[in-house]
Parts: structure tokens; C-alpha cells; sequence
């Protein structure tokens, strides 16, 4: 008679192989439970999307009115970038329970974001590239950077992999983009009053960011409940 | 920021200038005749001499007069003649300009219609890193032709035509008028890359063609959303396009005839889904306004009138 490949009701009816856990080579240290449920993850990501699909609108916006060739070539594939972040955190969110037409779902955290994303699209006239550079790539995507890994880090390892997956690709781009935008404002201010003019425009922003709690609108809490 | 700006609003660093946007309107709606086109050039010659001032089309200008434009949109790229030289940088410079505007008119599509679905928005956005390659690559193509941006002034014509307010019309007039005249113009481009055996300038602008066709037919894509259960602005859509199309004739260069300046890319176009109508509508339209032969004597006569009002000058000075 040959041997049983798949066990059956009966004691006798067990097969041969012994039991292997798939976690225990290597050992798998990650516990369970995250700082983020179901819900809360999904609004955070609707967030996510509304911060990635703004500043994606913005930047094309501006690529007219920006003077410099090799900005608007570099915000040019920036947009793209903060598209697909945007369509990726979108194709997540049904998977958070959050129906299938969520994809196009972009949310701002309060009314306070909302109105920094309206202030950092104010600059308008070619003669303020300085102040379009600082304002999304000073302010706005290191703080996205801060958020992207700490959620990354907070949240359940095992249970939402997939929310980490794209936030590394998103961590991944946005790493980028702020070394270019500090590039380009390096060269950009050459002069003590150009350098004036940044450090103004992001204390200003900087200052919004944080009385509205950033893109999640928890940011004095997550800081704390982090230190 | 504001929404829908206008093309003088277009930011350019010192190196460039603007040439006027006027001229090419009305050469779309002239008839076929010399003396009309030739009128049309004298009247706008103090505003093209001043473009010109500071660049590398003075001494065009100079030698040909306000016509010194037709000398390239008139003639095809013919490997070993002398004009080809100056005809493949002012030809190379165009499309450079017209990459930047084209980037600029993607980009704006995303902040000017916010509400437009999501798919029209990455479709736009993908554009905006396809243009901005191709601005790239231009670049280095003008390099390779002994150019540099700036050195002929631009003319914003592109932007100004094409960017409507109605998303449906603003697709049509860009990704099905201009981005297929830049089939039809990349594929000679090609064509005289392998007459010359240059393969960078053929393999590049090779790439530069795929990507239109995927232009082509985000287009083609998105009249028919937006035109979706809506036929009068389907109608309007496809009239907008038709005037982009004959806007974009360059008096009569481009046509179906294979020793145009710019022939119709035929099967390019086929490929991004212009059907044998719209073809058959095109080659139509091409046929329309002034034609390549009333172009070239126009040209001829400017040139002479331009070359005695210099004398005239020169032996007023003296005298």
C-alpha cells in the first residue's frame, strides 16, 4: 500500500511528514497588532493619495510658468512620480475595505491641510521658482518622508505588508525628489537675499504644516506618542 | 495659482525670444495666391526682423527676408544640399520648442481640469515625463546638429492653438492635431537620419515616434470619453482638431505627395488609430490654403524685395 500524501480523519490516517512551520527558518520575530487598524490605515492612505495627487497638479501646473529648462524638465518626471505613488495608494484602498469605486479617493486629513497644499500652490510668476521648490520640496516632502516611515514602521508588519510595500516605493521616490529639490535650490540661491527668501517661505509653510497636523492631521500626537 | 493661462504667459530663461504668433494664423486662412501671401509677410516684416535680432536667424533674415521661415517649411531635408545644414537646426530648434510646449500644455491639463477622472490625470502625467524626455533628447540632438535653444526665436503657436478650455477639444487639438503632425514629421526625420547613416539621430527619434503614438492615442481615448453620448461636442472636438490640422499645413508642406517637405506618416498614424476617413480628411485639408509652389515664389519675391530695399539702404547711406 503506499504511503498517505494527504491526511485524512482517522488517527491512522495521518500522514508521514512531520509538521514544519513556515515562520521558524528564519525565525520570524514580528508579532502582531499594529498601531493602525483597518479603518484608520485606510484614511491615512486617503490622505496619502490626496498629499501625492495635489502636489502631482501643482507641479504640472507650474512647469509653464517656471523659467528654468532643466526644473520643469526635472518636475516633469516628478509629476509622473507622484502620479503613480497617488495611483498605487488608490488601488489599496478597496483592499481596506473601502469599495471598489475608492480607488479615485483622495482625502484631506482637515481643512487646515487643505489650505497649506492651497498655499503652496499660491507662487505663481516665473520670478518665484525659489518659492515653489521650498514650499513642496522643503516642507511638504520631508514631512511626507517622516510620515511614509513612520507609518511604515507602526503598522502591523504582517497583517497590512501590502500598505508597506508601496510605501517603500513612495519612501523610495520621495527620497529622490528632495535630494533634486535641495539641488536645485543650492544653485538656485546664489544670493544672501535668495537664501533669505527660502528660509521665509519655508518657516511660513513649515509653521501651517504643523498647526494642522500634516497630511494625517495627528502629526503634535504621533510625535509625541514616537519621542 | 491660477487656472488656463495664456501662451505670452509661457516662462523662458534669457536665452530665448518669441517670434509673433499671427503670422501662422493667418497663413492658414489665406487663399492660394502669391501676392496675398507675399503682402501678408511685408506687413509683418518689422515684427519678424525684430524677432530675429540677436539670434541666429539675423543672418537668415538678412539673406532671405521676412520669408527666411518658408526656406525650411517649403523644402525637404536632401542629404549634400547647402540649405539642408541651416534647415536641419531651424527644423530641429521647432521641434525643441515644440517639446517644451508640449510639456507645458500636459502639465497644465492636470492643474486646469482637477476634476477630470483619475486615468485622464496619469495619462496626462505620464506625458509630462514622455515630453520631458523628449525635450531632453532634443537637446542633445541640437547639440549634435551644431545647434543650441535660443539660437532661432520660438514661436508659441503650439500652445496657443491647442490649449482650449474644454479638456475633449484640448486632446484633440493637442494629442490627435499636433502629436500626430509629429508622427508625420519624426517619421522624415528618420528618413533623412538613414539617407545620412547618422543611426544616434535615428534611434532616438525612433523612440521619440513611439512615444507619440501612445499620445496619439490617449487621445483618441479620451475625445471619445468625453464626447461620450454627446455628439455636438464630438463634432466640436473634430472641427477643433481639423483647425489645428490646417493650422499646422505650414502652407501646403505638409501633404500625401512622398517628395513633400513633411509627407503624411501614413501608416504611423494608422497604427495610433486614425482611421481611413480621418486620413482621407486630412490629405483634404492639406490641399487647403496656399500650396507649396505659390510658398516658394512668395518666398523668391520676398527675397528680392528684401535684397533691394537693402541696396537701396546701403546707397542712401552712402550718398
Amino acid at each position: 500500500m503506499s504511503e498517505r500524501l494527504y491526511p485524512g480523519f482517522g488517527r491512522d490516517e495521518r500522514t508521514t511528514f512531520s509538521p514544519y512551520g513556515a515562520f521558524e527558518v528564519p525565525a520570524d520575530l514580528r508579532e502582531l497588532y499594529g498601531r493602525y487598524d483597518v479603518e484608520s490605515m485606510a484614511r491615512r492612505v486617503r490622505n496619502f493619495r490626496y498629499a501625492e495627487e495635489w502636489t502631482m497638479m501643482i507641479l504640472g501646473g507650474w512647469i509653464a510658468t517656471i523659467p528654468e529648462v532643466p526644473v520643469k524638465t526635472g518636475l516633469g518626471k516628478i509629476v509622473w512620480d507622484c502620479a503613480q505613488s497617488a495611483d498605487a495608494f488608490g488601488k489599496r484602498l478597496p483592499e481596506l475595505r473601502c469599495g471598489r469605486k475608492a480607488v479615485e479617493a483622495s482625502e484631506p486629513a482637515n481643512d487646515g491641510f487643505a489650505k497649506l497644499v492651497s498655499a503652496l500652490s499660491e507662487p505663481e510668476t516665473p520670478d518665484l521658482t525659489v518659492e515653489k521648490i521650498a514650499g513642496v520640496f522643503d516642507v511638504l516632502k520631508p514631512h511626507l518622508l517622516a510620515v511614509y516611515e513612520r507609518t511604515m514602521r507602526e503598522t502591523d508588519q504582517i497583517t497590512d505588508a501590502p500598505t508597506i510595500e508601496l510605501l517603500e516605493d513612495a519612501v523610495r521616490r520621495t527620497r529622490k525628489h528632495i535630494a533634486w529639490g535641495d539641488e536645485v535650490l543650492e544653485r538656485l540661491c546664489d544670493t544672501d537675499g535668495k537664501r533669505e527668501r527660502r528660509r521665509r517661505r519655508v518657516a511660513s509653510l513649515r509653521a501651517q504644516l504643523e498647526a494642522c497636523g500634516g497630511v494625517t492631521g495627528t502629526l503634535a500626537d504621533e510625535l509625541g506618542r514616537s519621542h | 495659482m491660477k487656472r488656463f493661462i495664456q501662451h505670452e504667459e509661457l516662462a523662458r530663461d534669457s536665452r530665448f525670444t518669441r517670434q509673433t504668433t499671427a503670422l501662422s494664423t493667418l497663413i492658414a486662412q489665406l487663399p492660394d495666391d502669391v501676392n496675398a501671401v507675399v503682402a501678408l509677410f511685408e506687413k509683418f516684416d518689422p515684427i519678424i526682423e525684430k524677432s530675429t535680432r540677436g539670434t541666429q536667424a539675423e543672418p537668415l533674415y538678412e539673406a532671405y527676408g521676412p520669408g527666411f521661415g518658408l526656406m525650411t517649411n517649403t523644402q525637404s531635408l536632401k542629404p549634400g544640399d547647402p540649405a539642408t545644414e541651416t534647415r536641419i537646426k531651424l527644423r530641429m530648434h521647432g521641434i525643441y520648442v515644440g517639446e517644451l510646449q508640449a510639456l507645458e500644455g500636459a502639465g497644465r491639463s492636470l492643474w486646469d481640469f482637477p476634476d477630470a477622472p483619475w486615468e485622464f490625470k496619469m495619462n496626462m502625467a505620464r506625458q509630462c515625463w514622455d515630453e520631458t524626455r523628449h525635450v531632453q533628447i532634443y537637446e542633445k540632438l541640437l547639440e549634435h546638429v551644431g545647434a543650441t535653444p535660443g539660437m532661432f526665436p520660438e514661436s508659441t503657436f503650439l500652445f496657443e492653438c491647442a490649449c482650449s478650455d474644454d479638456p475633449a477639444l484640448r486632446v484633440a487639438g493637442v494629442n490627435r492635431g499636433l502629436e500626430g503632425l509629429a508622427c508625420d514629421v519624426f517619421r522624415d526625420m528618420i528618413r533623412y537620419a538613414e539617407e545620412i547613416g547618422d543611426d544616434k539621430m535615428k534611434q532616438a527619434i525612433d523612440y521619440v515616434l513611439a512615444d507619440e503614438l501612445t499620445h496619439v492615442r490617449f487621445g483618441s481615448d479620451w475625445v471619445r470619453e468625453f464626447c461620450k453620448n454627446d455628439p455636438e461636442r464630438l463634432q466640436r472636438a473634430n472641427e477643433f482638431r481639423k483647425q489645428v490640422d490646417k493650422q499646422f499645413n505650414f502652407g501646403g508642406a505638409r501633404s500625401e505627395k512622398k517628395d513633400s517637405a513633411i509627407p503624411i506618416a501614413f501608416d504611423d498614424r494608422r497604427e495610433a488609430g486614425f482611421t481611413e476617413d480621418e486620413l482621407k480628411e486630412l490629405v483634404g485639408l492639406c490641399g487647403e490654403g496656399p500650396s507649396r509652389e505659390t510658398m516658394r515664389e512668395a518666398a523668391r519675391i520676398l527675397r528680392e524685395r528684401h535684397q533691394a530695399k537693402r541696396a537701396a539702404q546701403t546707397a542712401g547711406a552712402k550718398s
